[in-house]
């Protein structure tokens, strides 16, 4: 769900950054090399003296969805760790202009820190030069205003590790296949910086790293309404696919609903993102092998922490991304915990039992 | 029972408590957020100044709204027109200058106001249906004039003159507010123009035999709004220093409202140009309190709907009384 979400975003990210993994690691929008999340920590006497600053932060997203809650969970957990007070949170519903309107709003909260996803980052400076001039402390998801300079204008930007969920998903297949077989590969066709970085890595890591495994069918999908009919097709060429990669969980769900339909119940589905119905039919021992998904909660901690910590003259890397995680049966209760937060769906705790 | 108890009905009924409904409400609303928010920057000049700006294209798209409402139809392509005239305006901006840009954003407003017009008035196509589709083909027109792309707009006249200058110390955005309303007002109460609109809408048919070309009236008023729509496109264009695809598309809903709350009735026949603007600010300003009451965002919207959902249950019972 989220690439579908972040699909205008991140093309514009993608158009005017040339932002790239494609070439075996995650790089940040404008070429920053990444820094694991996990290394950024806090000292006692940082912590002490950002408890004692009584400050306030803003949480300015660009729209609220399953991902974006796991990112402001995390956030109000860690702000709330520091001592600090969140005083306002906006959802600018994937519009520049409210976005704007946003940050002048809660800036009559004078808060010390604003946590933001740019919903343009070709245009942001307008949207964020208030804060910046008030010396609010600005810290970023996945992209930052053109024209920003890391540590004078904004904290550091949090992402998660695109090259590293493509290669995942080919790993977690590999293990589903005993590392040989004949996949399909279901790609997302469309210029969009997040989804193609994904799909990239995961043919990458197929074709360099599994010398058994060979994609013998091929098919993009530019439009998900059209999913069913794509997998159905492929599905019905291609009955002997040991597996098949698919972009997203939506699209995937479709792919699994063509594989129930043909009575196929050999044929493992590895797909991307955490997705209750996807889930749902891994646990009960169906056709899908892995859903692989980022630590959204853990870019929201990060993102707070790299904030707070700067109000305690602490220096953060440009580009820290969290990572991601391959969600097997086995794994599916710490996978959903990791990744947003949150205790698995009754549905998928009550298949387990 | 005395002479007072009995005077005290009639005097209140004298009253025409439906005229002042969104006045009364405007009141509540600002008192409510002073109050409860006295410490959280809520009266702030700065705050307050935010709301008239940020609802300023609103206002500018509501008054193009009470014209078409108020002839009974509706004109719900503003969303996209929005856009694609900031986008064309952007555009042109960059390769031609700002004369230019204002000519192509307001032309892209005009021509798409015209098309609904000319569709409501002479293939005698519903407004709602013929708008709906529009709203659809000129979202995908925005979408594909620059492939989804950001366009920023660098002249800085026209960014000062449409949204991030000012004039004698007041945002340009708080001129165009005021001189809009102003002769929106006076066109709408003063005019014959203004006249045959709300005698289309009371009753088309008798406007028509009292010698009214009603769907002369359909074109003008969905071509105002056009153009209307543009200028507020404009104005956001000016405003953020670019144009996206996206500009307007969420502000359908809030100018219905901010026009419904403000007295415009729905089915045509009155309307309110002043009860748009405090309409308006009414939406502005809930937005903003909301906020800064610190509610998540699910819990904003949730409280945003019920004060919508009341303040217009409580302007159309006015109304149908």
């Amino acid at each position: 769900m989220r690439n579908v979400i972040f699909i205008p975003m991140a093309l514009v990210m993608m158009l005017v950054t040339g932002a790239n993994a494609a070439d075996g690691v995650t790089k940040g929008p404008n070429g920053e090399k990444p820094e694991p999340a996990r290394s950024l920590t806090l000292t006692a006497d940082e912590e002490a003296s950002i408890k004692a600053g009584n400050y306030t932060a803003a949480l300015v997203w660009h729209e609220m969805s399953e991902y974006t809650n796991a990112v402001n969970s995390g956030a109000q957990d860690e702000f709330k760790r520091l001592g600090i007070t969140v005083v306002a949170q906006t959802d600018a519903g994937f519009d520049a202009a409210r976005q704007k309107a946003d940050v002048e709003t809660v800036l009559a909260k004078k808060p010390s820190i604003i946590l933001s996803l740019p919903v343009d980052p070709a245009t942001a400076a307008s949207v964020y030069d208030p804060a910046r001039a008030a010396g609010v402390k600005l810290a970023f998801i996945d992209n930052s205003p053109a024209g920003y300079a890391h540590d004078k204008d904004y904290v550091t930007i949090v992402s998660d590790d695109l090259f590293q969920m493509g290669n995942r998903a080919g790993i977690a297949m590999a293990d589903a296949l005993g590392k040989k077989g004949k996949l399909g590969y279901i790609f997302h066709d469309a210029d969009f910086y997040v989804t193609n970085q994904r799909d990239q890595a995961f043919k990458r890591t197929i074709e360099q790293d599994y010398p058994d495994m060979k994609i013998v069918a091929e098919q993009g999908m530019a439009d998900t309404a059209r999913s069913e009919e794509i997998a159905q097709a492929l599905v019905t060429q291609h009955p002997d696919l040991d597996g098949i990669y698919v972009t997203w969980a939506e699209p995937a769900l479709s792919v699994l609903a063509a594989l129930r339909a043909a009575g196929n119940t050999h044929t493992r589905i590895v797909t991307l993102d955490l997705n209750e119905p996807a889930a749902l039919d891994m646990v009960k021992g169906g056709n899908v092998a892995a859903l692989v998904a980022d630590e959204a909660y853990m870019i929201g901690v990060t993102a707070a922490r790299a904030a707070a910590g700067s109000l305690a003259g602490k220096k953060t890397g440009p580009f820290l991304v969290v990572d991601s995680i391959a969600v097997t049966k086995d794994t599916v209760k710490e996978g959903w915990k990791a990744s947003l937060n949150k205790d698995v769906p009754a549905t998928i705790a009550d298949a387990i039992k | 029972m005395s002479n007072a108890d009995l005077a005290a009905p009639s005097l209140l009924s004298r009253i025409n408590l439906q005229r002042y409904v969104v006045y009364i409400g405007f009141l509540a609303i600002f008192l409510f957020f002073a109050i409860v928010l006295r410490d959280s920057g809520f009266l702030t000049v700065r705050n307050l100044s935010n709301i008239v700006l940020q609802t300023a294209p609103v206002t500018i798209m509501a008054i193009g709204l009470v014209f078409v409402m108020s002839a009974g139809e509706i004109d719900l392509s503003i969303g996209s027109i929005v856009a694609v005239s900031a986008l064309a305006a952007a555009v042109t901006i960059g390769q031609y200058g700002m004369v230019a840009g204002i000519i192509a954003g307001l032309g892209a407003g005009f021509v798409i106001g015209l098309i609904n017009g000319f569709l409501v008035a002479y293939v005698k196509l519903p407004s709602f249906l013929v708008t709906l589709a529009t709203l659809g083909l000129f979202a995908g027109v925005s979408r594909s004039m620059t492939d989804l792309r950001s366009i920023p707009v660098t002249d800085s006249l026209f960014t000062g003159i449409f949204g991030s200058g000012s004039l004698f110390g007041i945002p340009s955005l708080i001129w165009w507010t005021v001189i809009a309303i102003a002769i929106a007002h006076i066109v709408f109460r003063e005019t014959r123009f203004g006249a045959h609109v709300l005698a289309t809408g009371d009753n088309a048919r008798a406007a028509a035999v009292c010698g009214i070309s009603v769907p002369r009236i359909r074109l003008a008023v969905l071509t105002l709004s056009g153009v209307i729509a543009g200028l507020a496109g404009l104005l956001y264009a000016g405003r953020l220093q670019a144009a996206k695809y996206t500009l307007g598309e969420t502000d359908l809903m809030t100018v219905i409202a901010a026009v419904i709350v403000g007295g415009t009735l729905l089915n045509g026949g009155k309307g309110s140009i002043v009860g748009a603007l405090v309409g308006s600010l009414m939406m502005g300003m809930l937005n903003n309190g909301l906020i800064l009451m610190g509610l998540s965002v699910s819990d904003q919207m949730i409280v945003r709907g019920f004060i919508i959902l009341a303040a217009v249950a409580v302007s159309l019972r006015e109304k149908n009384r």
